[in-house]
Formats: C-alpha cells, sequence, structure tokens
C-alpha cells in the first residue's frame, strides 16, 4: 500500500461507519483455484459519493464488484451494502441496487423492451400494473426509444450498452453500480453516461463506477479507489488523491538564477525548470513563494499550482509493483 | 428519484409475485422461435406416421423404433396412433425438446449473462429454480399434448376408426370416450417420464454455463440406458434405467389396464426428480453468476 486507507479495520468502526457508508467491504478475498483475483480488499464508499474504481485490465475490478453484489460468494472477508450483510441481505438491499455488470446480459431473440419488460417481472419494486410504463420511461432515459421495438440481436455495441443502463434504472435506486458503463459507446453516449451519473448523485443516490480509463473517472467522480492486481493501492476522495504528492509551485521567470538564490535565502526549497523554477509548498504557503521573489526583484510571469494528473498518479500506482 | 439515506428501519421489501415470474418465463419459453420450430416439428409426427400407414397397410409400415405391436394396431385402428406416436417420440424426440428448455434455462441463461441479471433483480436463487421447473414442466406439457390432440385427429381423419370403436391389444372393444381416457393416461403418464429427464436436465444446465453440454449429457445418458437395456447380462442394472418402463406404454391399450408397470416407472421417475432437483437447487445455492 502506497496510502492508507482513511478508515480503521477494528470492528467497533465497522458499526460506526456502516450506516454512514453505502458500500462496506472488509477483507475481501477471492481466489480461483490457486489464482487470487482479489486479495484482502477493504472498500469504503460514503453515502452519496460517486466512487471510481479504477484500475488496469484484469485487477480484479469486475470481480471485486461481483461479491459486493453477491453474485459470487468472497473466499473470505465481508460486505455489507445498504446497511444490510450481504449476500444474506440480498433480497432486501438489491431492489434497492440497480448494476451493470461485465456487460450488458440479454436475449438476441427479444426486443429491448421485451426484455426488460421479463427483467421487470422478476423486479421486486416495480409494480406490477405500470410495468410496460415503467419500462418505457427507462428506454426514454437512455434513448432508446426508437430501438425499443427491434431485437436486441441488432443492436449495435453502443445500444446494448444502454439497454444495459436501462435495467439497472429501471427503478430509482440507493445504490447504482457500473461495470465499466461508457466501453462501447460514441462520444455523445460517454456524455449521456455522465449525464446520468451526475442525475444520480443530485438525487441522492451512491454511485460506484469502474474504468480503465482515467479521464472517465477524473470528470465524474468524488472517490476513487485504485485497484492493481487485486489489491486497493489507493483510496479516498478524488480531490486529495489529486493533490496526494508533494504540493509545488511552478513559476515562470527568465531570471533563474535569481529566483534560486531569493528563494534558497527564504529557506524554500526550490529547483530550476525549463522556463524557470519550481519551489515546493513544504510548510510555506504559495504567496509567500511570490512574496518572496517580488521583492527580490525577479519578474514572474506565471506562477501555478501543479496538480498530479490522476493519470501519473495511476501510472505511478500501477507501475509500481510490475516486475 | 428519491434520495434515501440507508436505514437499518427501512421497510420489508417483498419479492416479486412468484405468478408474474412463472408468467414471464412462461411467455419466454414459448415465444423463443426454436422452440416453436421445435413444437411444430413435433406436431408433425403423428400426422406423418398416420398418412405413412394410411398409404402403406402392411403390418410393420412405421420404420423408425417404436412398439411394433402398436403400430401395427394403428392400421384400421385411428385412436391408437396418438399412443404409437408418444411411444415413439418418448425414446428421443420428447426428450431432446425437454433437454433444450432445460438447457437454456440456466446454463443458456449463464451464457447470455441473464442469470446476473435475473440474481441481481433480486430473485432469489431457490425461486428461480422453482420458475425454471415451471418453464420445463410447461413445455413438456404443451409438447405431450400437441402430440396427443394432434394424434387424435390425424387418427381419426386419416386412418378412421372401425365404425366407432377401437380394438383393444387384448382384442375387446372400447368406446370412443374409454380411448380418449387412455389417451390421456398416457399422455400423463409420458409428462411424468419427461419430468425425470428435465430434473436431470436441469441439475446438469445448474452445473454449467454451455447448453450443448446439457444436451449432450442428457441425450448421451437416454442413448446409453436405452442400449444397456438391450444386453441381458446387465440385467440388474435394469431397474435403475428410465427407458426399461417405456414399452409399458402399450398397456394403456390394453383391457383391463394393467396398471403394474406403468405405476412402477412413474415411481422411478419420480426419483429421478427428486435427484434431479435436489442437485439443481444445491448448486444453484452455491453458484457464481
Amino acid at each position: 500500500m502506497t496510502m492508507t486507507s482513511p478508515t480503521s479495520t477494528s470492528p467497533e468502526a465497522v458499526a460506526t461507519t456502516a450506516a454512514a457508508s453505502a458500500v462496506l467491504a472488509r477483507g475481501l478475498r477471492k481466489e480461483f483455484g490457486r489464482t487470487v483475483a482479489v486479495a484482502d480488499v477493504d472498500l469504503d464508499v460514503p453515502a452519496g459519493a460517486v466512487l471510481g474504481v479504477l484500475g488496469p485490465n484484469g485487477s480484479g475490478k469486475t470481480t471485486m464488484i461481483r461479491m459486493l453484489l453477491g453474485l459470487c460468494r468472497p473466499t473470505a472477508g465481508s460486505v455489507s451494502l445498504l446497511g444490510e450483510p450481504m449476500p444474506d441481505g440480498a433480497g432486501q438491499v438489491l431492489p434497492r441496487v440497480g448494476a451493470l455488470v461485465e456487460g450488458p446480459g440479454f436475449h438476441p431473440f427479444l426486443s429491448g423492451r421485451e426484455n426488460l419488460l421479463r427483467l421487470a417481472a422478476f423486479e421486486p419494486l416495480v409494480p406490477r400494473r405500470t410495468a410496460p410504463a415503467v419500462v418505457d420511461d427507462a428506454l426514454a432515459r437512455v434513448g432508446l426509444t426508437g430501438a425499443a421495438r427491434r431485437a436486441y440481436r441488432g443492436y449495435s455495441l453502443g445500444m446494448k450498452q444502454r439497454l444495459g443502463l436501462a435495467a439497472a434504472l429501471l427503478v430509482p435506486r440507493d445504490l447504482v453500480v457500473l461495470d465499466e458503463p461508457t466501453n462501447g459507446l460514441d462520444p455523445a453516449g460517454t456524455r449521456d453516461v455522465r449525464a446520468i451519473i451526475a442525475e444520480l448523485r443530485a438525487a441522492g443516490s451512491t454511485v460506484l463506477v469502474s474504468s480503465h480509463l482515467l479521464a472517465e473517472v477524473e470528470a465524474t467522480c468524488t472517490h476513487v479507489a485504485v485497484l492493481q492486481a487485486g489489491t486497493v493501492v489507493a483510496q479516498g476522495e478524488l480531490s486529495t488523491l489529486l493533490e496526494g504528492d508533494l504540493p509545488m509551485l511552478e513559476v515562470s521567470t527568465p531570471e533563474v538564477e535569481a529566483a534560486l538564490a531569493a528563494l534558497r535565502g527564504a529557506g524554500v526549497p526550490a529547483r530550476a525548470t525549463a522556463h524557470g523554477v519550481e519551489a515546493e509548498l513544504l510548510g510555506t504557503a504559495a504567496p509567500v513563494v511570490l512574496e518572496t521573489l517580488v521583492r527580490a526583484g525577479v519578474p514572474v510571469h506565471e506562477a501555478r499550482r501543479r496538480r498530479t494528473g490522476l493519470e501519473e498518479l495511476f501510472a505511478a500506482l500501477t507501475e509500481e509493483g510490475r516486475p | 428519484m428519491t434520495a434515501v439515506v440507508p436505514s437499518p428501519s427501512a421497510p420489508r421489501v417483498r419479492p416479486a409475485p412468484l405468478l408474474s415470474m412463472v408468467r414471464s418465463e412462461l411467455r419466454w419459453v414459448f415465444r423463443r422461435p426454436r422452440n416453436l420450430v421445435g413444437l411444430g416439428l413435433l406436431s408433425l409426427l403423428p400426422v406423418v406416421f398416420g398418412v405413412g400407414i394410411a398409404l402403406d397397410d402392411g403390418p410393420n409400415s412405421g420404420g423408425g423404433g417404436g412398439d411394433s405391436s402398436l403400430i401395427s394396431q394403428v392400421a384400421g385402428n385411428g385412436l391408437v396412433l396418438p399412443v404409437a406416436a408418444l411411444s415413439m417420440a418418448i425414446f428421443l424426440l420428447l426428450p431432446l425438446a425437454v433437454s433444450i428448455v432445460a438447457a437454456d434455462a440456466l446454463a443458456g441463461e449463464s451464457s447470455h449473462g441473464t442469470l446476473r441479471g435475473l440474481l441481481l433483480a433480486p430473485v432469489g436463487r431457490l425461486r428461480l429454480v422453482v420458475v425454471k421447473v415451471a418453464g420445463v414442466l410447461a413445455l413438456a406439457v404443451v409438447a405431450v399434448l400437441l402430440i396427443a390432440l394432434v394424434g387424435v385427429v390425424t387418427g381419426l381423419i386419416v386412418v378412421g376408426d372401425a365404425g366407432g370403436t377401437t380394438l383393444s391389444l387384448s382384442g375387446t372393444e372400447l368406446s370412443l370416450p374409454a380411448v380418449l381416457a387412455r389417451v390421456a393416461l398416457a399422455a400423463a403418464w409420458t409428462v411424468g417420464q419427461l419430468c425425470a429427464i428435465g430434473a436431470i436436465a436441469l441439475a446438469v444446465s445448474s452445473f454449467t454455463e454451455h447448453p450443448l453440454v446439457v444436451l449432450a449429457v442428457s441425450v448421451g445418458w437416454l442413448v446409453i440406458s436405452t442400449v444397456l437395456t438391450a444386453i441381458p447380462a446387465l440385467d440388474w442394472l435394469w431397474p435403475m434405467l428410465l427407458p426399461t418402463g417405456w414399452p409399458a406404454m402399450a398397456d394403456v391399450l390394453r383391457d383391463p389396464v394393467p396398471l403394474g408397470e406403468l405405476a412402477q416407472s412413474t415411481y422411478r421417475a419420480g426419483c429421478y426428480v427428486l435427484i434431479g432437483l435436489g442437485l439443481t437447487f444445491a448448486r444453484m445455492l452455491t453458484r457464481d453468476a
């Protein structure tokens, strides 16, 4: 672990955080034969958050999600969804959970609408009488009204993905789990998914979305968990993780030597870069650095705080463990 | 959309009514083009059979298995046709039809990724098996009824009856209602046998995500069982094999009906149903989806 998870793992902590956490997993582990797909994952998704689960292909994202939803049994560890233990509480919790896992799964010979009607018949929270209306609403929400009565076998990859989303959003959900929701979607589709996630969040739902695309997570999520080889290597709020590195201030100036001398004189660690200097903001605030430079007569063209792109963080975290 | 914060005091959610799940399952089974084509072909069997016999009045014109004494009886005895058609279909065609639906029920759903959707709805795993059993059972009943009904109609039209009465295998004359009752008995008994095959196929279906494996196991097991019933040295095995009891279907056309062999084969089928469903329930409770 390069970063410790923000929660402790003591039983008391589990009890107190369970009420505020939409998803709480402790020591989650799944072995397939001798392969360890997920190794001792602790996950904590606060209610109302949008958690992005980020990881390269094969990092255990989907297996973890399947365990969270009770689709497969963990080799070890415990899961609680919306305050109920899984998989024992599945009958109570899953009606309030919408999920798109491992891509959309539907019958090719039925139309999109018929596929959803079939699922609606099995959904506890869909009123029997209004099921067709509920299905039509869900189809409209993902922009599939036009293709609703065409056989699923003729759908494009993006349309299949949209139908999967519609199934997850059949009724208002407290928790929505989307496993790689933008796979196969065109830019408009990706935008739609972002809009849907934003809507869900505005409505107070918790969203767990997995992706191997960093931009996707950066654009939609409030929280991030980074998975690598079955373990969570970083977890927390997006803003915290983005600035998790040493904070730096980049200053563009033609007079590098003067700037370095002034900063060192003020006790601020700094080094030269291509266009100026880079000052560490450890124990110093950005205004202090700028004031020091200006007082020393150094011309400052531009100053900006360097954000660690999630991409850098992601690359750094996932490259680390590789042989 | 309502904002809901997880609370332990949320009202208990009641599962979707079993009836609407079963209705949806039946719609799924009977809307599938492949199943409809299969049922259509099955209903052609008595027609082809009847026409063939009407064209060639020879005693052994049926060909392709079945009880030759039954087939010879069909000529001039139209109402024997449905029973003869059932006794032919039970050796392969009906078990195949039932196995296809059982293969789709769990292995097929799993391979399409739709099993996940159902479990996430959520459907309790035991309820899901109940719904699937209903689907398989419904197909077995419809397939048998189709053969029986088309058999009766074809028998009356194409072959005709000997002046309103039918000759039983014992040589006595049976009235029309009596014959129809016996056809119904044959149909019910056939459904019982198919339940055994359906239960075993469902059990296999719950262990795999390849529908073809289910068909291969189911048909392979049936063929091997049938072959074993023809090997006298293995007669100690016969009481355990389903096809051992299948020639008993001809008994419904004897007068009076000897129920011994019919009852025993139904009891045997019941044992298979218990084993098959037991395995299916046990497996589905722990299956990863």
